[in-house]
C-alpha cells in the first residue's frame, strides 16, 4: 500500500517523522491489510450504492444531466474526544453570540450605537432586512441551524473559516456517507468508538417544534424547498423523509387571515414551522423580490403576527456576512464578555480606509472574496492568479471596496485520500452543524469536505471537491 | 396529503402501469410476429399496426432497410425513443421525475427499484440493440424491474392516501388501456374466419389474452378451450382477474370511496359507479356480446372524465 507524504500542511494523519498519530494507527493498520483489488472491488460497491439511491446534487451550469452524485473518498476523519469538546464549546458560544448579534441588529441596535461594529457596514448589507425591524421570531431564535466552516491551520490549530446562518446544506451527506461507510468498509469501526450521528432527523425536528407558538397542539411542521432543480433537492427531501414531514414548494401553501395553510386533498392544513431551504428573498413576492415564484404571497405578514415560525428567521443573513466575520471576536466579547474559544483567519475588511490599502498592494497574497457571494464564486487566489487576473480583479476592487474582504492564505490541513490506487494528501475542511433549540446542540462531526485535485485549497461540491466521512470518538470510558 | 404530491403519485402510478403495459404488449406482439410473419404475413403487419391505436404515436419510422424485420423499426420506437411519448422509455423517465420529486413520500425501496430499472433501460437506449433478440432480453429484464418496482409498493408503502392515489392511477390507466387494446383488436378477430386456418385463429385469440396479461387465469378459469363467447366476457366481467374490466372498475371504485372517506359521493365516483352498474348489471346475453365498438368508446371516455374529475376534485386545491 503506498502512502504520498504532506509536505507542507499539517497532516492530520500523520506526524512530521510520517508515523501514523495515534488516534489514527488502528485505522492505518487495517487499510494496511486489505489488497489493491480487493479495495477495487469495495470503491465499485461504494459507487454502485450512490448512483442506486440517486444520492446526486445538481452542478449548476453544466450541460452533463441535472444529477451528479458527490464524490465520496472511504477514508474516514477522525476526532478524537479532547479536540473535538474544544470545538463543540467554541461552536456553542459562537452560534450564542451570532443570535444575539442578530437580535440586537433588529431590536435597538445596541452594538452599532457603542460603535463595536460599524453601522454601515451592518445596515448596508443586502442580508440586512430593513422590514423586520423590530420583528421578534418566537423564543428570539434566530439561527436555528448553524453550518459553521472550520479549517486547520499548519500548526493544527481549529480555524473557523465562515458562518453559514441562512440554510447551510451537506447535513444528509453527514449521514449518509455514515451509512456507505458502514456498508462498504465495516472493518473500520470494529476498532474505534465512533459517536453516532444517526439521531439528528430527530434533533432537527425537536429544534424546529421549539419555535411553534401552538407548542401544545401538535403543531405542524414543513420542510420548503426551491423544487427539483435546486442543488440541495436530495437533501431537503431526505431530511423531509426522515423527519416524517412534508416537503413542500412555494405553490403547495397559501395564505388566509393571518394564517399559513398548505393545499391538502382534504382542504387546507394549518402549518406552524417552516425550516426553509429557500433563499428569503424569495420567501414572500410582497415583501421582498417581486418577481419571485417560489414564494408565498403575504407569509412574512403571517410571520410579523407570530403565527408561524421560520427557520432560519428572515434576516439572519446579516450575521454570515464576510466583512462581520472580521468583528465576531469583537462581537463575542461584546455580548458575552468571553475570549473566543476557537480563532479565526485574520481579515481586512475593504470598508476599513488602512485595510483596503494593504489589499490592494497585496493582492498577490491574499485570498480575496466578494461579500455576497458563496459557494466560491467570484474570488480571487491570490497566490496562484496571473498578473492579468489581479490586475483585472483589482479593477473590480476599487469599483467598490465595501463590497470586499481579504485573508491570507490559509493552508487547509490534509488528509489521506485514495487517489487512483494510492493514499494522497488531500486538503480538507470541515462544517459542523449546530441547532439552536431548547438548547444548543452540535452534532458530533460534520461534512468534511476534500479538494480531490492535488493541491488544491477548493473543496466546494460545486467546484470538484468530494467528501469523506467524519468520526468523532467517544471519550474513554464512557 | 398535499396536492401536489398526490398528483405526482397518482402519475407516478399511471406511468409505471403504462409502462408496464406496453413492455408486455412489444412482447407478445414480438412473439406473435415471429410466429406468423412467414405464415400470414398480413397478421404479423397488423399487429405491429394495432399498437399504433393503442398508443397514438407518429414517432415510429420506416424500417432501416429492407432487410430488416418490421419489428424492428417498432421496437425501436417504442422502447428506446425518448422523444416517443408512449415509448417504455419514456413512460419510466416520467414515472420516475414524478418519483424524484416526491421522494419523501415514497419509501426507499421503491425508489432503488425505480432507479435501477430506469438506469438499465438508460445504458440500453445509449448502446442501442441490434436484432429482435437482444430487444427480448432487455424487455424481458425490464419487465421483471417493473414489477420489482410493483412489488417493492406492495411490500414497504403504507396505507395511506398517497397509496391510494398511486393506485387509483395505475387502476384508471389500466382500464383505460385494455378498453383500447380489445377496441383496436377485437374487429379483427370477430371478422376473421375460424376455417380458414384453426391453428392461427386460435393463436390469434390466445395473444389477445396474452396482451393482456389474462391467459393463465383464463386457463384457470375454462382451460385450454379459446372459445371467442368465453374469452370476451371473461376479459370484461371475470370478478377475479386482476385486469377484468370489472375488476378493474371495482378497483377504482373501492379507492375513490376510501379516498372521499365516507363523504357524499364525487363526480369521479359518480361516473365510475354508473360504468360499474352498466358493465355488471345487464343483461347475461347482451354482457357476452357486451364489448362492442359503442361500449368501449364510453369506456375510454368515461375514464378521461373520470380523470378530469378527480384533478379538479383533489390535485387543482
Amino acid at each position: 500500500m503506498k502512502w504520498v507524504p504532506e509536505t507542507t500542511a499539517y497532516d492530520e494523519a500523520f506526524d512530521r517523522s510520517a508515523a501514523p498519530r495515534s488516534h489514527y494507527r488502528p485505522l492505518v493498520s487495517t487499510l494496511e491489510s486489505f489488497t489493491l483489488t480487493e479495495i477495487a472491488r469495495r470503491e465499485r460497491l461504494q459507487k454502485i450504492s450512490l448512483v442506486d439511491q440517486g444520492i446526486t446534487f445538481t452542478v449548476y451550469g453544466e450541460k452533463d444531466g441535472l444529477e451528479r452524485i458527490f464524490p465520496f473518498d472511504f477514508v474516514p476523519r477522525i476526532i478524537p474526544a479532547r479536540e473535538w469538546e474544544r470545538i463543540e464549546a467554541g461552536l456553542i458560544q459562537r452560534v450564542t453570540a451570532l443570535n444575539l448579534f442578530i437580535a440586537d441588529v433588529y431590536q435597538d441596535q445596541k452594538c452599532l450605537k457603542d460603535k463595536v461594529i460599524p453601522a454601515e457596514l451592518v445596515l448596508s448589507r443586502k442580508e440586512y432586512k430593513r422590514e423586520l425591524l423590530r420583528v421578534t421570531p418566537p423564543r428570539q431564535i434566530y439561527t436555528h441551524v448553524v453550518g459553521t466552516d472550520i479549517i486547520r491551520n499548519d500548526r493544527g490549530e481549529f480555524l473557523i473559516l465562515e458562518d453559514n446562518c441562512r440554510c447551510p446544506s451537506g447535513v444528509s451527506y453527514v449521514l449518509e456517507n455514515r451509512n456507505l461507510l458502514h456498508r462498504v468498509f465495516p472493518e473500520f469501526f470494529t476498532r474505534y468508538p465512533v459517536r453516532s450521528i444517526r439521531d439528528y432527523p430527530r434533533l432537527l425536528l425537536d429544534t424546529l417544534l421549539w419555535s411553534a407558538s401552538r407548542a401544545s397542539e401538535n403543531p405542524v411542521a414543513v420542510v420548503l424547498t426551491p423544487g427539483i432543480h435546486n442543488s440541495a433537492y436530495f437533501e431537503h427531501s431526505f431530511l423531509a423523509r426522515e423527519m416524517g414531514v412534508f416537503l413542500v414548494e412555494g405553490r403547495d401553501l397559501i395564505v388566509e387571515d393571518s394564517y399559513l395553510y398548505m393545499r391538502t386533498t382534504d382542504g387546507r392544513q394549518r402549518v406552524d414551522v417552516i425550516y426553509r431551504r429557500v433563499d428569503e428573498d424569495f420567501l414572500d413576492p410582497l415583501t421582498f423580490r417581486r418577481t419571485s415564484l417560489l414564494g408565498v404571497p403575504g407569509l412574512m405578514n403571517v410571520y410579523r403576527e407570530g403565527n408561524v415560525a421560520i427557520a432560519n428567521a428572515p434576516g439572519a443573513g446579516v450575521a454570515d456576512d464576510k466583512a462581520v466575520y472580521a468583528y465576531m471576536p469583537a462581537l463575542i466579547k461584546y455580548y458575552l464578555d468571553q475570549e473566543p474559544l476557537l480563532g479565526q483567519v485574520p481579515t481586512y475588511v475593504g470598508l476599513r480606509k488602512d485595510d483596503f490599502a494593504y489589499m490592494r498592494d497585496h493582492l498577490a497574497s491574499l485570498v480575496v472574496k466578494t461579500t455576497g457571494d458563496s459557494g466560491g464564486y467570484n474570488m480571487l487566489m491570490g497566490p496562484f492568479a496571473t498578473r492579468k487576473e489581479i490586475d483585472a480583479y483589482a479593477g473590480q476592487l476599487k469599483k467598490a471596496p465595501g463590497n470586499y474582504i481579504a485573508q491570507p492564505l490559509v493552508e487547509l490541513s490534509s488528509h489521506p485520500t485514495w487517489v487512483d490506487g494510492s493514499f494522497e494528501p488531500r486538503r480538507i475542511d470541515l462544517r459542523p452543524f449546530i441547532l439552536y433549540g431548547e438548547t444548543i446542540r452540535v452534532l458530533p462531526g460534520g461534512l468534511t469536505r476534500v479538494a480531490l485535485r492535488p493541491g488544491s485549497y477548493v473543496v466546494n461540491s460545486s467546484q470538484g471537491g468530494g467528501s469523506k466521512d467524519t468520526w468523532v470518538l467517544a471519550p474513554r470510558g464512557s | 396529503m398535499l396536492s401536489r404530491v398526490a398528483d405526482a403519485l397518482y402519475w407516478m402510478g399511471r406511468y409505471l402501469e403504462r409502462s408496464e403495459n406496453i413492455t408486455r404488449l412489444l412482447l407478445v406482439t414480438e412473439d406473435i410476429s415471429s410466429e406468423t410473419q412467414g405464415l400470414a404475413e398480413q397478421v404479423a403487419q397488423s399487429a405491429w399496426k394495432d399498437l399504433l391505436a393503442i398508443f397514438p404515436s407518429s414517432h415510429v419510422g420506416p424500417p432501416a432497410s429492407a432487410f430488416a424485420p418490421t419489428s424492428m423499426a417498432y421496437l425501436a420506437g417504442f422502447y428506446l425513443d425518448a422523444g416517443n411519448p408512449y415509448s417504455v422509455h419514456y413512460s419510466l423517465r416520467r414515472a420516475r421525475e414524478n418519483a424524484r420529486s416526491v421522494r419523501e413520500a415514497l419509501t426507499v425501496e421503491v425508489f432503488l427499484a425505480l432507479n435501477e430499472t430506469f438506469r438499465a433501460l438508460e445504458a440500453h437506449a445509449r448502446r442501442g440493440l441490434v436484432d429482435p433478440p437482444s430487444f427480448r432480453d432487455a424487455l424481458t429484464s425490464t419487465h421483471k424491474g417493473l414489477f420489482t418496482i410493483v412489488g417493492a409498493i406492495e411490500h414497504t408503502f403504507t396505507r395511506d392516501q398517497g397509496w391510494l392515489f398511486l393506485k387509483l392511477g395505475e387502476s384508471l390507466e389500466r382500464i383505460y388501456r385494455t378498453a383500447l387494446i380489445l377496441r383496436a383488436k377485437l374487429p379483427g378477430l370477430a371478422a376473421a374466419e375460424p376455417r380458414a386456418d384453426v391453428a392461427l385463429y386460435y393463436t390469434q385469440w390466445r395473444t389477445l389474452l396474452r396482451a393482456l396479461g389474462s391467459l393463465e387465469n383464463y386457463r384457470r378459469s375454462y382451460g385450454a378451450r379459446l372459445e371467442p363467447e368465453l374469452v370476451v366476457p371473461f376479459l370484461l366481467l371475470d370478478p377475479h382477474s386482476p385486469r377484468s374490466l370489472r375488476y378493474g372498475l371495482e378497483a377504482v371504485k373501492d379507492q375513490l370511496e376510501r379516498i372521499a372517506g365516507g363523504r357524499e359521493p364525487t363526480a369521479a365516483m359518480r361516473l365510475i359507479g354508473r360504468l360499474h352498474a352498466d358493465l355488471c348489471y345487464q343483461d347475461q346475453r347482451v354482457a357476452a356480446t357486451g364489448a362492442d365498438a359503442a361500449f368501449l368508446e364510453r369506456v375510454v371516455e368515461t375514464m378521461g372524465h373520470a380523470h378530469d374529475a378527480l384533478t379538479a376534485q383533489y390535485f387543482v386545491t
